[in-house]
């Protein structure tokens, strides 16, 4: 009774509970090498077995890579680097072994290509893109230098969309001397996100009414509403190669995807024999020391063919496993002296 | 006497009712200009006005380089040329940093000033044309007359005129100014005295005219010079004129006095030190360390920088598509604007957050303190509060604590415990004063308890008349003192100068010896009921030098005795040669100071007749000599009297300590922090409690200031000092342990050290080989001095704790300030940093609160800077892959969030939780305290290593990711948010090995924030979002893809992994390696105990002295036969008749 009286009279008695009173209850696990010794293994053995998994997976993906730059004199695109000419065409035979596994991705790369360079990176109109006329007539201040020529605003503005890469290929098995054309599908080669929501054409039709008044990009030769006439679902800004290019690259050796082939007789992939490919050579890239190539791959689960992450996997495991090892050693060493 | 005034340099004049005069001349200021000399008497301690408010906190907030280097951030990231970052990223945190620092400040100005405000209205009666009204102190002036009635403070520094006793003296208390409780006396001067005491005085007061004439407003407690001109003539002023402010009147009904020195000019506030704001040692670690940091950015930066002209130079020379994105086409102007890029995009490195975590941390933790039912004080109602919310980690650190004695260690309250009567001990002092069981004292009317001896054997002898050597032992106690009587409800009520006196006559009193009242000539004292009357002779005073005191009186039978009591050594050398009970006293006093009882011996001398006269003679003689020569005189014709003394007993007292201070010294020493009690204390006072609380070692040697001026002086102190130290242990004991020596000094002596700056060092390594430092005497401002010596010359955290105003200025200077609330709340706690109601509380708050503080906060701070480097830095290495664009590796949002969501929760839970052990076992560990002094946890290689740790984890959150995604088809937002993610599970790996203490929150915290990441993602890189603001949410749809690559989450893990590497192995070998450490802090503990209990009972030295205030006792006043200075001259003729026969 006394004691429910006193407490009444302390009104600035902490109260007293467990947080107050950092009483939490709480679980403290105690490193020990008990723990710690098999820990370091079992991580190391796991990883070990990743890396081999990757290793393995990595290694059955098919590559089939070209350099078509034409530095070199041998090279069947050499003409085309020599003089600017214009729709310079060129053809790379090559041949395959062995049935190249489909579905075949086909990709063209670059190399010294610096598209996350932050300017050039920034330039580019986000309203323009999504299909805002009204940004069509001012574009962002980003796109310098390349907001506005003679006076007439850029559509699409900007350093990224200026210099989309413009060779175009054309793939034939050469069967029986005789070329036959191996289709390309350049279907959903792009994020469904850029082709759905992230870029649109402003709804006019026709398309080209959108862009009275304003000019293409200077390095384009076509405007943005012709580049795929034949399609109104791949023209204009919902392009699938100007949305392929637009997805900037993270380094500055980058491949990025211009087709699959999935179709036809070659559904199952390129049978081996000759091929030829057709490029029509207008990208320069020599002037600031960059390669142009084509490669060939099939995709596995964990997409191309990627073997640093399997030696990576590899190296870290084997690390663990050896540093479980050491501090075993270290523990009989130290710890049992002391116990004796 | 007086000297000219040109010479004195008595430059400050007070001119009595002169209002006028001075208001005229009042101190006023308006923003910083500063004109007129009399402070008035309102204290204002808070920092802004409504005007001043805002401009001042920006200003000191600006001052902080982190928040200038905020600023700069946010400018710099309005300009769009080099906006790597949007500009709200940085902004919105930084205006929340603001205000809620403004608002925390001006709450506490708030605080202070109702603290203020509740001082300067007080009241007090000021004499306005002929009257006294009651005033605010804020209204008071120089020149003023106020009335102090009884039990008032004194509201500024007067001039005593006179007051309603007899020669004006007055009494005051001045434990807020040096702590000590016992009453001093004041007196008014003579002339002043007598013309200014009559009724009404009010009339006489208004026309007083004087003019007091003094030294400008100083520091010094003890010392005033000054004069009063009045009527043309000029009286020499001393500090016994003078009433201090902040002390009490006691025991006077009325005092009137002058005004002199007001407000600010007031000495004690002129003792109060400057208002300092204290920043921990940590966070002055953490300022060097965001130096460095940003230092190191900038010259990054500049690298940067530079690489981007060079690159930017090589693509203007070939044509392609980045040579039209260098800025204006001149690599050098574009690498100057990357540069500010890079600086923008580096500074996460240093984030806004860590100021405002590391704030809301110490406010948990402060919050903690005062939560803590341990701290919490029952009786008083009070719990521990953290006044300083920034100190706490600094509590973990302590490596000298200098704390004040009276009301800190002790509670100034003196028991009589023991008596030994014809070597006879009667109580038991091994017992605690609480639970001795009360006699019963039934029989005594005027027994009013307190009495905590139990001794039924006594009471019988004394009240059966069996044992006269008692009943004169008592008589002794009841008759030899210099304690005033006041009647209280049909008791007497002592009023002592000494609280010793105190006990020893409320002693005799509970036993039946009632010392009932006194005039100047003689002493009433009831023995066991009747009534005697003693002729008081003589007062032979006590002084530190004679260290006893005697009276001499006639006892109503006619015969002629002394009573002396006085410290062992001197009475018992005074003893009749084979005296009986010699060696059983001596048992008894060592049995008392083993108890750490202070002692008292008491005897007895029945002079002849024959002789008083002589003596007599002689000291008329004496008493119209030069001052100088008499005090000499009289000291010989003292000694002369106390002579042939017979032993009638010795007495105990206990100097009652706090709860728990013996227990906390010992504990907080074997956490290896150095005590020092800085005391206005005499030595004895200090050194016996010294003892008592187990600061100094029985057998430890004292190490006095002779002795260490000797050893300073010496050419090599060091040698000298290891000699002094051996000296004294091979003359006691062969034991070869090693010898324990403590210093003891006083405040004069210090004065001299003041002198020769360059003993400073030497001694500090000196006191830092000793077990403990006494410095005793010693003023405030002398302790801030202390203070400052060990911080100038050691690079150890200090800690001052303290009760009174005399510890305010040291506890200001320390780097913790602890104020002791004790009985009245006073000005230390309103300084402190931190308020505690007990010593003993100590404990829990340095060796507990402060070492998980330490601990938390040292964790967090690294953990702090490790995440956020490790994140930005990644931008380093991105910058050789895109042509040291400045080029973001990670989405906006990423950056805004990383610290705030994904990442801070967790270590907040740490740096709230974390507990390595229990509190029980932190208490009976303190060797673990010893990791914060050392630093070992904070220190600037640890945090070296961090970085280090964090440049690593950034090179492998890059370089992981950049061998998985080159030549691939992987865009540069898959990139991103891949080293995001990786990251991310880096700072949530490495904070749950770091994590010791899982309580639920942690582990919410840890899954809430992984989660955090993946949800903030998906939100931000929304179609929603992205439609409202494409610029703003342009990474629409990556996470979509990316949280559904293996490729992505694969690699995430691996580099998180990697980069955890390092720190999980040094865990896993400390695991390994440390397992048997934890047993050997087991096995060694206990015994150091042992170890130190054994020595105590070796050779305890005697500790026999007598508590009084510094300087003479005040016998003289009571007796003024022994006094011939010219304050008592001009006593009234009817005690001068009988005090001095001669004359």
């Amino acid at each position: 009774m006394t004691t429910m009286k006193e407490e009444g009279n302390y009104a600035n008695r902490p109260s007293n509970t467990a947080f107050t009173q950092q009483r939490l209850p709480a679980w403290q696990p105690m490193l020990s090498a008990g723990v710690v010794i098999p820990g370091f293994l079992l991580i190391g053995l796991a990883f070990i077995g990743i890396g081999v998994g990757l290793l393995i997976t990595s290694r059955s993906i098919q590559v089939l890579e070209l350099d078509y730059t034409g530095t070199e004199t041998s090279s069947p695109c050499y003409q085309c680097t020599m003089s600017n000419q214009s729709n310079c065409v060129c053809k790379l035979s090559f041949s395959i072994g062995t049935l190249f596994k489909g579905p075949v991705f086909f990709y063209y790369g670059l190399t010294n290509y610096f598209q996350n360079q932050r300017k050039y990176g920034v330039s580019k109109d986000f309203n323009q893109l999504i299909g805002d006329v009204s940004y069509f007539k001012s574009p962002s201040s980003d796109c310098q230098p390349y907001q506005r020529v003679n006076g007439k605003p850029i559509v699409p503005c900007g350093a990224i969309a200026n210099s989309m890469f413009n060779d175009t290929f054309k793939l034939y098995q050469i069967i029986n001397g005789k070329e036959e054309l191996v289709p390309f599908d350049g279907k959903g080669i792009a994020w469904w996100t850029d082709y759905n929501i992230k870029y649109r054409n402003p709804d006019y039709t026709p398309l080209k009414n959108a862009f009275n008044d304003t000019e293409k990009p200077v390095f384009w030769t076509k405007p943005a509403y012709e580049l795929d006439t034949s399609d109104a679902s791949n023209n204009g800004f919902i392009n699938q190669d100007f949305l392929v290019w637009m997805r900037r690259a993270a380094l500055p050796n980058f491949r990025k995807l211009y087709r699959r082939i999935t179709e036809g007789n070659y559904k199952d992939g390129l049978p081996a024999g000759n091929y030829s490919l057709e490029i029509s050579y207008n990208y320069p890239v020599i002037s600031f020391e960059g390669t142009k190539k084509v490669t060939f791959s099939n995709v596995s689960w964990m997409g191309g063919q990627n073997e640093f992450l399997g030696i990576a996997y590899l190296v870290i495991g084997s690390m663990c496993v050896v540093m479980s090892v050491v501090m075993l050693i270290v523990y009989a060493k130290f710890r049992f002296p002391e116990e004796d | 006497m007086v000297k000219d005034d040109s010479q004195s340099g008595f430059t400050w004049e007070a001119r009595a009712n002169g209002r006028g005069f001075h208001t005229a001349r009042q101190k006023k200021s308006f923003l910083c200009f500063q004109w007129g000399r009399y402070a008035g008497n309102a204290v204002h301690s808070h920092k802004y006005s409504p005007l001043t408010f805002l401009p001042l906190t920006l200003f000191e907030q600006f001052h902080r380089a982190a928040n200038l280097y905020f600023l700069l951030m946010v400018v710099l990231q309005c300009v769009p040329a080099i906006s790597s970052i949007p500009w709200y990223i940085t902004m919105i945190p930084l205006l929340v940093v603001l205000s809620v620092r403004a608002f925390k400040d001006l709450a506490n100005d708030m605080a202070r000033r109702r603290c203020d405000a509740a001082v300067n209205s007080r009241c007090c009666d000021v004499l306005i044309s002929q009257s006294f009204r009651s005033a605010q102190w804020k209204d008071l002036c120089v020149g003023d007359i106020l009335r102090i009635s009884k039990d008032q403070v004194i509201p500024a520094d007067l001039l005593l005129l006179c007051s309603s006793e007899p020669h004006s003296l007055c009494y005051v208390e001045t434990a807020d100014i040096d702590g000590e409780t016992n009453l001093k006396y004041r007196q008014a001067l003579s002339s002043t005295h007598i013309h200014l005491t009559c009724c009404p005085s009010e009339g006489a007061l208004a026309a007083f005219d004087g003019v007091v004439q003094c030294e400008e407003p100083n520091d010094r407690l003890y010392v005033f010079r000054g004069h009063l001109l009045w009527r043309g003539e000029c009286y020499h002023l001393e500090n016994e004129h003078i009433l201090l402010r902040g002390t009490v009147l006691r025991n006077t009904g009325f005092a009137y006095g002058l005004v002199v020195y007001s407000g600010t000019d007031c000495k004690i506030m002129r003792n109060c030190g400057k208002l300092k704001v204290k920043t921990a040692r940590t966070e002055q670690v953490l300022n060097k360390m965001v130096i460095g940091i940003v230092l190191c950015l900038l010259l990054v930066a500049l690298l940067l920088a530079v690489g981007n002209s060079v690159f930017s130079g090589g693509v203007m020379r070939q044509e392609g598509p980045l040579s039209a994105m260098v800025f204006n086409g001149n690599p050098a102007y574009s690498g100057f604007l990357v540069y500010w890029s890079y600086i923008i995009l580096l500074s996460p490195a240093m984030p806004i957050a860590l100021y405002i975590t590391f704030e809301v941390i110490h406010t948990i933790h402060s919050r903690f303190i005062g939560w803590d039912l341990q701290l919490y004080w029952q009786p008083g109602d009070r719990p521990a509060e953290a006044r300083n919310t920034s100190l706490n980690e600094e509590l973990g650190q302590v490596g000298y604590l200098l704390s004040d004695k009276t009301g800190t260690l002790t509670q100034n309250r003196l028991l009589f415990r023991q008596c030994c009567i014809a070597g006879e001990i009667y109580g038991n002092g091994s017992v605690r004063a609480e639970e001795v069981e009360p006699m019963d004292l039934s029989w005594n009317p005027f027994s009013r308890g307190g009495l905590h001896m139990s001794a039924q054997s006594l009471v019988e002898k004394l009240r059966g008349h069996q044992c006269p050597a008692s009943r004169q032992f008592f008589r002794a106690l009841a008759l030899c003192h210099t304690v005033m009587a006041e009647w209280k409800d049909e008791t007497p009520v002592y009023q002592a100068a000494s609280p010793d006196e105190e006990a020893l006559v409320g002693a005799a009193r509970e036993l039946g010896w009632v010392f009932l009242r006194r005039t100047r000539d003689c002493v009433v004292v009831s023995e066991l009921g009747v009534s005697h009357q003693y002729q008081l002779l003589a007062l032979l005073d006590f002084t530190s030098r004679r260290r006893r005191m005697s009276v001499l009186v006639r006892e109503p039978g006619g015969a002629l005795n002394l009573y002396c009591k006085g410290a062992d050594m001197v009475i018992l050398e005074r003893l009749q040669k084979n005296s009986p009970y010699l060696e059983r006293t001596e048992t008894a006093l060592q049995v008392f100071a083993e108890a750490c009882l202070r002692t008292l011996c008491v005897a007895v001398r029945s002079v002849p007749e024959a002789s008083w006269e002589k003596w007599r003679k002689t000291l008329a003689l004496c008493a119209v000599m030069a001052t100088a020569e008499r005090d000499t005189q009289l000291e010989k014709l003292y000694d002369e009297m106390e002579q042939d003394l017979q032993l009638l007993g010795v007495t105990a007292i206990e100097d009652r300590l706090q709860e728990g201070v013996p227990e906390t010294i010992c504990l907080l020493r074997k956490a290896r922090i150095k005590v020092w009690v800085l005391t206005g204390d005499k030595k004895e006072t200090a050194v016996n409690i010294g003892y008592s609380c187990k600061l100094l070692d029985p057998d430890a040697r004292l190490l006095e200031w002779q002795d260490l001026r000797q050893i300073l002086q010496s050419a090599d102190p060091q040698v000298s000092f290891m000699k002094a130290r051996q000296m004294e242990l091979w003359a006691t004991s062969k034991e070869n342990a090693p010898a324990k020596v403590s210093l003891v000094f006083t405040g004069p002596e210090l004065a001299e050290f003041e002198q020769k700056p360059e003993w400073g060092a030497t001694f500090m390594n000196l006191a830092q080989q000793c077990q403990s430092v006494l410095c005793c005497r010693v003023t405030p401002a002398q302790k801030a001095e202390i203070v400052k010596l060990v911080r100038k010359h050691t690079d150890a955290i200090t800690m001052s704790i303290g009760d009174g105003a005399n510890d305010v200025n040291m506890i200001k200077t320390a780097h913790i300030g602890v104020g002791v609330a004790g009985v009245e709340g006073g000005q230390a706690v309103q300084n402190a940093d931190f308020a505690l109601s007990q010593f003993r509380f100590l404990q829990k708050l340095l060796l507990v609160h402060g070492r998980w503080s330490y601990r938390r906060i040292s964790f967090f701070l690294r953990y702090f800077l490790f995440k956020t480097c490790s994140f930005a830095l990644v931008h380093i290495w991105f910058g050789f892959f895109n042509g040291f664009s400045s080029q973001s590796l990670y989405e906006t949002w990423f950056i805004a969030l990383y610290t705030v969501c994904y990442t801070a929760a967790p270590v907040m839970c740490v740096a709230i939780f974390e507990q390595d052990v229990s509190a029980e076992t932190s208490l009976e560990l303190p060797e673990l305290y010893r990791s914060g002094q050392q630093q070992e946890l904070s220190g600037p290689l640890q945090l070296c290593l961090s970085l280090l740790h964090a440049v690593y984890t950034s090179l492998v959150l890059f370089f992981v990711s950049f061998g998985v995604f080159y030549n691939t088809a992987y865009d540069y937002q898959t990139m991103a948010i891949t080293v995001a993610m990786a990251a991310t599970f880096t700072a949530s790996a490495e904070i749950v090995i770091l994590t010791k203490y899982w309580t639920k929150l942690n582990v919410a915290a840890v899954c809430v924030s992984v989660v955090m990441f993946f949800i903030c993602s998906r939100i931000t890189h929304s179609s929603f979002l992205f439609q409202r603001s494409p610029s703003d949410y342009y990474f629409l749809g990556v996470s979509e893809r990316a949280f559904a690559d293996p490729v992505v989450w694969l690699t995430a893990l691996l580099a998180a992994w990697t980069a955890v590497l390092p720190s999980f192995s040094a865990h896993a070998f400390r695991a390994v390696l440390n397992a048997p450490d934890k047993h050997k802090v087991h096995s060694t503990a206990p015994q150091t105990v042992e170890m130190s209990s054994k020595f105590t009972r070796r050779s305890p030295l005697r500790r026999s002295s007598y508590a009084v205030s510094q300087g003479e006792g005040p016998g003289r006043v009571i007796n003024s036969a022994v006094s011939t200075r010219s304050a008592v001259m001009m006593m009234d003729e009817k005690s001068a008749a009988t005090s001095k026969p001669a004359g």
